[in-house]
Formats: structure tokens, sequence, C-alpha cells
């Protein structure tokens, strides 16, 4: 199994650049997610691992090999693509059995009719047919394996490209969205089948994702990024925990994490909408403005006045077990703003019995807080120890 | 949705009008190959075919050379055909995968041919196929017209490859296939009905040539049959009947080939037209 190390990676196409020193390590063995927004690079570095996309900058090495220029095939990758790209003039068995039939492949197979023979040859040899059956067992498509792509259902065609890829045993494999197309329901089944998958073969799958529950399920660890460059690197956790910077922050967890420009006045806090509150626990040392983060599960929803933060009920979404409030600040009427930009959220279990504008207040734990700076957006420092964050005595 | 018979009912009246209307000159064809000189040219044309008139058709195509005739003309037409759509499908994969500076003049330029005469070559090219040494043989013929088709062939393709997702070819490959590879395992395949569409315009314009086989073929042997067929019209005498058998003759293969690739052809014209 490969360990693929990237020093400085970029990719430029003519004068636009996609992906800026890209720096990472890709251990043996991992579930690695690049997670970000579309058009962040995430696609086209999973393209640039595979062979597809040139290299414009920078080293990628595969086990400590240079492997800029190999070839897809000599770098032994399978790769499952966002639209499956299945061979729709071929049945379910020889889509499972082409990457088989290539190992065989030889010059004069050129010819077209010469090619159907060779691989008409190819997958009636007793080695590659036990291949294809114990693949297609495996993914349940027995049934299936003399239809062809075009009626087959979304995730039946999934479980086709995964079985092409898996067919051949390949060291790394690499999923570009491969749940985009799916439907709720069936994308959280292929999701658990692809976890288990990755446990069972144990070997290196890098996956992009611009869902971030699809990362935060799967991964072993998460690159998130954005620009073209890495915002952090981590376990699920540490990302949704100790996010670096607050495009980690509003990106990573639904609804994200609610972000108060604040200005800090010894243990008082002031936000935009001139609503103070104590803070006992650590705050920023030295800066006057930073932004304030709290998660939507770490707030409490309490009766009026019981909380430090005043607010008022603007958008309820009730989900079942739990429900998710939007709260606005402060408790001045918002008329008719429907706007969701300066709401707070608060996630909690069960039904708080609160209906739209009524008013209420907030409350939370103060290790619960996380900083970040304001000009740059950057985390001020890790909630448990940092030499900028201090607790005001 | 139920049909309405009326609806129904004009349709058959209009696809029997159309179908007469088609076939009406390869009826009287027929009829005419089937007639005497006398009828033809002096008390007038009997409306229907006399069959009891078939030994005396049948004696006068003994005479001519048709079957050298109508293989000269299979070869041009094949040889056209093929060459075409071999050159035509690697370029119109050019076309339609690669990036390169004159792409869009290239394109341009196949379009001319498609505006200029193909009289306006004649001279031009029987000075080339002079020093060339083409001049009176079935090649250079065949290369005049791959010059006209190509450039069809090309276009229909790369419309085809163009609506072939480029996925698909990536996956291949990742799956270990070599570049031309994957134009015979994965492309070929997928654009047949455009293959068979540019097929029946590449065998049409080779079987129907005559221009620069008049021109450059001087050997009877040579002739294809549309330039034999020309050849019997005499100063004082033109066989009608021989000459309409021999023309009923030539069109059965054309006929037969067109059916053979007829489903595919709609398939392959409207290829990337619509989004699949």
């Amino acid at each position: 199994m490969p360990k693929i190390d990237f020093k400085g990676i970029s990719k430029t196409f003519g004068t636009n650049t996609v992906i800026r020193r890209f720096n990472a390590t890709v251990e043996d063995g991992e579930f690695l997610v690049l997670l970000g927004p579309s058009g962040c690079g995430k696609s086209t570095l999973l393209r640039m691992i595979a062979g597809l996309a040139e290299i414009s900058g920078g080293e990628m090495l595969f086990d400590g090999k240079l492997a800029n220029d190999w070839t897809p095939k000599q770098r032994g990758v399978a790769f499952v693509f966002q639209s499956y790209a299945l061979y729709p003039h071929m049945t379910v068995r020889s889509n499972i059995a082409f990457p088989l039939v290539m190992d065989h492949f030889r010059k004069w197979h050129h010819i077209p009719i010469v090619n159907t023979i060779h691989r008409w040859q190819v997958m009636k040899r007793p080695e590659v047919k036990a291949a294809v059956d114990k693949m297609a067992e495996q993914l349940e498509l027995t049934p299936l394996l003399d239809r062809r792509p075009g009626s087959l259902s979304g995730g039946q065609r999934q479980r086709v490209a995964l079985a092409r890829s898996l067919v051949r045993d390949p060291s790394l494999y690499l999923l570009d969205e491969p749940l985009s197309n799916l439907d709720a329901k069936l994308r959280t089944q292929m999701r658990s089948e692809i976890t288990t998958l990755h446990q069972k073969v144990k070997k290196t799958f890098v996956y992009v994702t611009h869902d971030q529950v699809e990362a935060m399920t799967m991964a072993t660890r998460i690159v998130v990024m954005n620009g073209g460059t890495i915002q952090q690197i981590g376990t699920p956790d540490e990302i949704y925990d100790e996010p670096a910077n607050t495009f980690v922050a509003k990106f990573v967890g639904a609804p994200p994490m609610n972000l108060l420009p604040v200005q800090l006045n010894g243990k008082d806090l002031t936000a935009g909408e001139g609503i103070t509150w104590t803070h006992s626990g650590q705050k920023p040392v030295g800066e006057t403005k930073a932004i304030f983060g709290i998660r939507p599960e770490k707030l409490e929803l309490r009766p009026e006045k019981a909380g430090r933060l005043p607010a008022r009920v603007a958008v309820i979404e009730r989900l079942g077990a739990e429900t998710i409030m939007g709260c606005r600040l402060g408790l001045a009427d918002a008329g008719d703003s429907i706007s969701t930009e300066d709401l707070v959220f608060v996630r909690m279990p069960g039904h708080p019995g609160l209906s739209h504008g009524d008013a209420c207040s907030l409350d939370y734990a103060d290790e619960d807080a996380c900083w970040f700076d304001k000009p740059t957006g950057q985390r001020i420092a890790s909630r448990h120890d940092d030499t900028r964050v201090a607790a005001i005595a | 949705m139920k049909t309405n018979p009326l609806f129904v009912l004009l349709r058959v009246i209009l696809i029997a009008v159309l179908v007469t209307f088609a076939g009406f000159p390869i009826y009287w064809m027929a009829t005419t190959a089937l007639g005497t000189d006398t009828q033809l040219f002096n008390t007038g044309q009997v409306p229907y075919p006399q069959l009891s008139n078939l030994p005396d058709l049948f004696s006068a195509l003994a005479e001519v050379p048709i079957l050298r005739w109508m293989s000269n003309t299979a070869i041009i037409a094949l040889g056209n055909t093929f060459l075409s759509l071999m050159l035509g499908s690697v370029l119109g994969y050019a076309l339609s995968r690669f990036k390169f500076h004159g792409r869009g003049a290239i394109g341009f330029l196949m379009f001319m041919t498609q505006v200029i005469p193909e009289a306006l070559l004649v001279v031009p090219l029987y000075a080339m196929f002079i020093s060339l040494g083409l001049l009176n043989s079935l090649w250079g013929v065949i290369l005049a017209n791959v010059g006209f088709s190509l450039p069809v062939a090309a276009f229909i393709l790369k419309g085809a490859i163009d609506a072939i997702p480029y996925e698909i070819e990536e996956s291949a490959i990742i799956d270990g296939c070599p570049r031309l590879g994957i134009l015979s395992f994965i492309v070929f395949p997928l654009i047949a009905p455009s293959l068979a569409a540019a097929a029946v315009i590449c065998f049409f314009g080779g079987w129907n040539e005559f221009l620069f086989a008049v021109t450059f073929l001087m050997d009877p042997d040579l002739w294809p049959a549309a330039v034999g067929l020309a050849s019997f019209i005499g100063e004082y005498e033109t066989p009608l009947s021989a000459v309409m058998g021999t023309a009923l003759m030539f069109s059965i293969p054309a006929v037969v080939f067109f059916l053979l690739v007829q489903r595919k052809i709609v398939a392959g014209l409207t290829s990337g037209a619509v989004k699949g």
C-alpha cells in the first residue's frame, strides 16, 4: 500500500492557480477525505493523484518515489467517478471484467474484431470469471450481471463502479463525490457500505466530497480545502471541536458554528447588537476585538432573563428527535426580516414548546467558547492551552 | 392515450402518397426496361411492366460488362467509405478531445471543401494525378472522393464523440486501456449509429461517382457503372431498355446497403443534438 507525500503541489490552468503549495501526507490504510466547497480544487487534486491531470509544480511521492510523471496504470489506483463512468455498451459483467481484460492487452488487440475476440476469450478464463463472480457476490450484483448500466438504478450503478474498481485489487482507492447523484436514503446506505468496505479491504482511500456529513462519518482524517489551499488537516473530532479558522467553523457542522464579532472589555463581551454579557472563561489576551464562536449544541435555551444572552425566536426546525432553533439576539422585534445571516442557532433534544417571536434567553458553559482573530479569521488558540488565551481573574 | 382513427387514416394516406412519390421513378425504370424501342420511340410507353419482354432485356444486358462496372463502382464506394471512416474517426476524435492551436482553422478548411464545386478541382487534380501516377487508376478516383467525404464523416463523428462523457474515457485509462484501445473498445461501439450514418454518406458519394471517374479513367475496364451508363448514349441510337435495365441493377446494391444500416442512421445523424 503506498504512502503518498505531497510536497508543495500546485496546479495552474493558464494564469489561474487552482491549487497552491499543497503539503500533506496520506498514510497507509487511512480513509482521507478532501472536504471543501465547489471549485476549491479537491477534485483536481484527486485527478492529479490518479495521473489524469498534470502536476504544475511540486513533488508527489508514492512510497518515497517521485511519481509526478507516472501513468495512471503505473500508479495502480482505482477511481470511482461522480457519474460512475460505466461503459454503457457493455454488460455489468463486462464492466467489472474490463480492468482484468486490459491486464492481458497486447498491441495487436487494437484491431477492432480481434479485440472483441480477445475480450471474449479473456472473460472466459476461469480466474477472470471467478474474480468477477466473487466481486459481484460481495456487492450483491450477481442477479444483474447480464444487464446493461442503462437498466440499473443509481445505487446499483454505484455498486458496479465500486466492483470495477475493486476487482483488480489496487492499493489506492480514489473516490470523487461518488454519492452525490443518489437520493438521501440511498446515500446513507452507501456511506455505510463504503465505510465497511474500507474496514474490510484495509486499503488507502482518498475520498472527495463537499458534504461535511459524509466527511465526518466516513473519514479517519479530513483535509478541509478552500480556494486551492489547505485550511485544516485533522481527525473529524479535531476538525469539529477545534476548527482552525472561521471558514472551517462555518463549513463543518449543520447548522454551522455561531460566530459573533465581539468587543472585549475585561470580563464583559459586547456583540454588534449592543448586547453585553459576562464571560468568565478564557479570552484572548491583549485584544479588544475578536470573534466569539460556539457550536449550536453547546448553547442552552432558557426562559426569558434566565440566561446571559437575551433573544427572540425567529426560526424553528423540528427534526423529530431534536429541534434546531434560530434566535435573533436582543429582544427587539425583527419585523418582516427573513434573513438568517444574523441568527444564532441552538440545537436541542426534543421540542422546547416555544413558537416564532417568543422571547427567551441563551446561555453556555464558558469552556465551550472558541476564539478567532477578527482580521484574519484564524483560531486564536486551542480551547485548552495557549498563551494568547488566558482566564481573566 | 388513445389515438384518433381519423388521424391514423390521414397518416396512412400521407405515407402512401410519399411511398408512391418516392417509388415511382423505380417503377418507371422497370417499365421502361421491359418496353420495346418501338413503343418507347413511336407508339408511346406502356404504363406497366411487360414481363414477356424479359428475354429481350436479358439478351441486351448480356452484351453489357455490367459486373465489371459494378465491381469498379463497389471498389470506389467501399474504398471511399473505408478510408473516410478510418481517417474521419481519428480526425473527429482529435477535433473533439484535443485542444490545439489551429483547431478552428482546420474546421473552417474542412467546411470549405463542401463549398467548392467538384468541377473546379478537376483540372488541378488531373495535373497532380499525372505527376503522382494516379491517372487511369481507381485509387486516384477513390482519393479524390475521400477529399470530399472525409470532412463530412469527420464532422458527423466529432459530434457523436462530443456527446460521450470524457469521464468514460478517463475511466478506461485508469483501467489500463491505451489511447488507441479507447477508440476501439469504448468510442467506436458508442458512436456506432454515427459511424453508420457517415458510412451511408461516404458510400453513396462513391457509388454515384461520375465526374472524376469520367475524367480520370480512360480505360473502359476501369469505368464504374455511372460512366458505363453514360457511354450508352450514342449519336444515332440510345438503347433505352438496356440503359434502364442496367440502371435498375445499379440501384439495387445501394438500396440493400441503405436498408442494412438505415435503423442506425437517424440516431447517428441526431446524436449530440439533444442532451441524453
